[in-house]
């Protein structure tokens, strides 16, 4: 295989920009929860929301006017890993540059709005405006437009692991010579009606923050915000291999699963790094079980302590991680790692890591699990 | 307009020479259908024939304030009776069992299929369950059921459940590109195995009716209060619709080598993005033509060589022009063309893969299906449409089109393998 990254764009809590975010990382900094209100009037929760001002550049495009956050989230993201890339688009190369998109929860804001219009006024209030907004694949048809891409765009839905699932049609796609550039961007926003939903189904820690790898697993976060990631045939950090995975029944199948796709990794020498989807959740369980057996030596970060859990944008933000800590040779601390965790976890930043290989190992809140292995 | 069919007299060299290039050839090898027409490859073939009309008053959810009171609906009884009721069952989406009484009929047909990879199409999964727990935090009480109805809400969970079901461990793609889902599900699952990447891909789409979608296909005053009469000239919008579709796909040298029933062949696919507006595509038919025009290249095939189109035919004033447009640039006016949605409605990101099997039983039955509902021709559309009842037809070579919000257009062209 032949896929390289091309260029990498951001949207987080922690703001906006490549350089910025990482640097932040790198200085063990943390997005700040804001509290967030239940509007039926029952409960608060905190979530991870990107900064306003993260978005200050984004462009005066018609498309943007009525869309949801999450749509000038990804539409940020994208063109950040255009500009990083350095490569111009035209007319010739937008039609051989297919768009990927990989979505969770999609737009809740609007959904919610839309849906309580129905529930609380009745169906003749239901607003024509917001509808289309709701539909999955509107914020890639916002940044197509944009990008004035007429050719392939494709929209995936799943957990967490459809980050790593995006990757490999973009792959497929590359290697069957059916375009020459992938854009792969992941994308979420939050509101309370998610925090509810995770809360219901015994994810969602009440208040930060969120302790990778503690026993007990206490919860996760949510948080919004958009990674973009361009990818070419060629590129400094390479993607040697994209596992997209299996499904597992229960979680307590995950372990197991995470297992397999540990050793469906080719090449002799494993993983120097792991950067991990671990959130506070039973993913931790699953991945410190995996890690520990395949990878004992490795090194792990998860950014998810930092910048909260943004399943679909989560797995883009675990790529550039992975990718950044290749380049620079640097990693950010694991905040609030629990002591004595069994697995490599630094509690400050590494400089000079010297390491050439990397994986990615994302497990899905939702059984799916998905892996890929990156090297410089 | 452009003068009919020059598009495709221009492109059919380039078209010729991508015919060359040596390309795995894929075979449908088992298919598996739930729709308004019926459960099962047969009982549709019927629906098809008899050119029934499967639109009915809504059941599921109160309509009072809408436009639209119909659409074309799977009755539980025919789920329930085709996949049980037991406990674990119970718990799951309509659209869940859906995708599992449809794979249940392709495994009975292909029992050794076991895929590498599954793309499906849809657009909104198990929405009515997150209807039904958004309504019971708006009410306080009875979020004693929230948990599962969380659990079983993603729009991939009909997916894996039907995974589960079969003890499938595959990697799993879900496309949501609108309406168009379904058949870009199954261009993408084609061009998987014509790569020589993969040997087998289990593809297909599914969608269950939901309160949310109708509303708000009522609210943009799309949806119809009349009959679904696609390229009439009184259309005036469509009907929803639900169900599943699956097909097996398989390199067909090797589905040859084990001597497996080949129901057709995929041989081309295209896909574009029309930016013209979100929910409108832009009236000239660009989008469509450079979807067709795409799956004709894809396939090595002049536009001459396609014996009968699918359309996307939602009956909506906006699509039925574009599309009547932008297959009169490609095609000549011999050319039959129907929508089967005025039959059984728009299933969304279903439509596609239920709209695929309905080629492939064109082609199996030499039938045009009918496009039922049509009184009056449409002076601006100019189309040999199947109007109201089949007819027989020699065909070797079906188009099937789809196209969604967000400008996503899709086009895939089948054959029946003694072509």
């Amino acid at each position: 295989m032949s896929l390289g990254i091309a260029g990498m764009g951001w949207i987080t809590p922690l703001g906006g920009g490549l350089a910025s975010v990482w640097e932040r990382l790198l200085a063990g900094e943390s997005a700040k929860a804001e509290a967030i209100h239940d509007s039926l009037g029952r409960t608060t929760y905190f979530a991870y929301r990107v900064p306003t001002s993260s978005l200050s550049d984004a462009p005066k495009h018609a498309r943007l006017r009525r869309s949801s956050a999450i749509s000038r989230f990804a539409v940020g993201a994208g063109l950040e890993a255009l500009n990083n890339s350095g490569w111009k688009l035209d007319e010739i190369s937008a039609k051989r540059l297919a768009l990927i998109f990989a979505i969770s929860n999609g737009g809740v804001i609007y959904t919610k709005r839309f849906y309580h219009d129905i529930v609380e006024s009745g169906a003749h209030t239901a607003s024509p405006l917001l509808f289309p907004e709701t539909v999955f694949n509107a914020p890639a048809s916002h940044l197509a437009a944009i990008l004035e891409i007429t050719g392939a765009n494709y929209t995936l839905v799943g957990d967490g692991a459809v980050g790593i699932l995006a990757f490999k049609m973009a792959e497929d796609l590359i290697e069957a010579n059916t375009v020459d550039h992938c854009l792969v961007v992941g994308a979420e926003e939050t509101d309370w009606l998610l925090c509810d939903a995770y809360r219901k189904w015994r994810l969602l820690r009440s208040e930060p923050p969120i302790e990778a790898f503690g026993t007990p697993a206490r919860g996760m976060i949510l948080s919004e915000g958009a990674g973009a990631i361009l990818l070419s045939r060629k590129g400094s950090i390479q993607i040697d291999q994209v596992l997209s995975g299996r499904n597992f029944v229960r979680r307590k199948d995950a372990a197991a699963g995470l297992r397999k796709l540990f050793a469906e990794f080719n090449g002799d020498a494993g993983a120097e790094l792991v950067i991990a989807s671990a959130n506070g959740t039973f993913i931790d369980v699953a991945e410190h079980t995996a890690i520990v057996e395949c990878f004992p030596g490795a090194l792990v970060y998860t950014p998810k302590p930092a910048l909260g859990e943004s399943v679909a944008a989560g797995s883009l933000w675990q790529v550039i991680c992975a990718a950044k800590a290749l380049s620079d040779q640097q990693l950010p601390p694991v905040l609030n790692a629990a002591e004595a965790n069994g697995v490599r976890t630094n509690r400050r930043r590494l400089d000079n890591l010297k390491i050439r290989r990397a994986l990615v190992s994302v497990c899905g809140l939702n059984q799916q699990f998905a892996g890929m292995k990156l090297s410089v | 307009m452009e003068s009919r069919g020059a598009i495709s007299e221009e492109k059919s060299d380039s078209a010729l020479v991508n015919k060359g290039q040596s390309q795995v050839r894929v075979a449908v090898v088992s298919a598996g259908i739930v729709s308004p027409l019926g459960v099962g490859l047969e009982e549709t073939l019927r629906a098809l024939r008899a050119a029934r009309d499967c639109i009915s008053p809504i059941t599921q959810f109160d309509i009072t304030e809408c436009r639209c009171k119909t659409a074309g609906q799977v009755p539980d009884e025919q789920l329930i009776s085709a996949t049980g009721n037991g406990r674990r069952m119970k718990r799951l989406h309509r659209a869940s069992r859906m995708m599992i009484c449809a794979l249940d009929e392709l495994m009975a047909q292909a029992p050794g299929f076991r895929p590498d990879l599954t793309v499906v199409g849809t657009t909104s999964g198990g929405m009515s369950f997150g209807e039904k727990y958004y309504r019971t935090l708006h009410g306080r009480h009875g979020e004693r059921m929230a948990p599962a109805w969380i659990a079983n809400y993603p729009p991939q969970k009909p997916a894996l459940d039907a995974h589960e079901a079969f003890d499938f461990s595959t990697p799993c793609q879900v496309i949501a590109n609108a309406c168009a889902s379904g058949t870009n599900a199954i261009g993408h699952a084609f061009e998987c195995i014509r790569s020589g990447r993969y040997q087998h891909v289990l593809t297909g789409g599914y969608d269950a009716l939901s309160e949310l979608v109708f509303v708000g296909f009522d609210s943009l005053q799309a949806a119809t209060p009349e009959k679904c009469r696609p390229f009439d000239q009184t259309r005036s919008g469509l009907v929803l619709g639900e169900g599943a579709a699956l097909l097996a796909l398989e390199n067909l040298e090797t589905a040859k080598m084990r001597g497996a029933n080949i129901l057709a062949e995929i041989i081309g696919y295209g896909i574009s993005t029309d930016n013209h507006h979100l929910t409108q595509p832009h009236p000239s038919g660009s989008g469509p033509v450079q979807a067709m025009q795409r799956a004709l290249e894809s396939a090595g095939l002049p536009a001459s060589a396609i014996d009968y189109i699918n359309a996307h035919g939602t009956a909506t004033p906006f699509n039925d022009a574009a599309e009547g447009n932008a297959i009169a640039q490609l095609f000549s006016k011999s050319v039959p063309v129907s929508s089967t949605k005025g039959m059984m409605g728009h299933s969304l990101g279903a439509a596609g893969a239920i709209e695929a099997i309905i080629a492939i039983l064109a082609l199996q039955d030499q039938l045009l299906p009918p496009n039922i509902n049509f009184r009056r021709s449409d002076p601006s559309i100019d189309l040999n449409i199947v109007a109201n009842e089949p007819r027989s037809a020699r065909l070797q070579t079906v188009l099937s089109n789809s196209f969604g919000f967000g400008g996503a257009n899709a086009s895939v062209i089948i054959q029946s393998l003694a072509a």
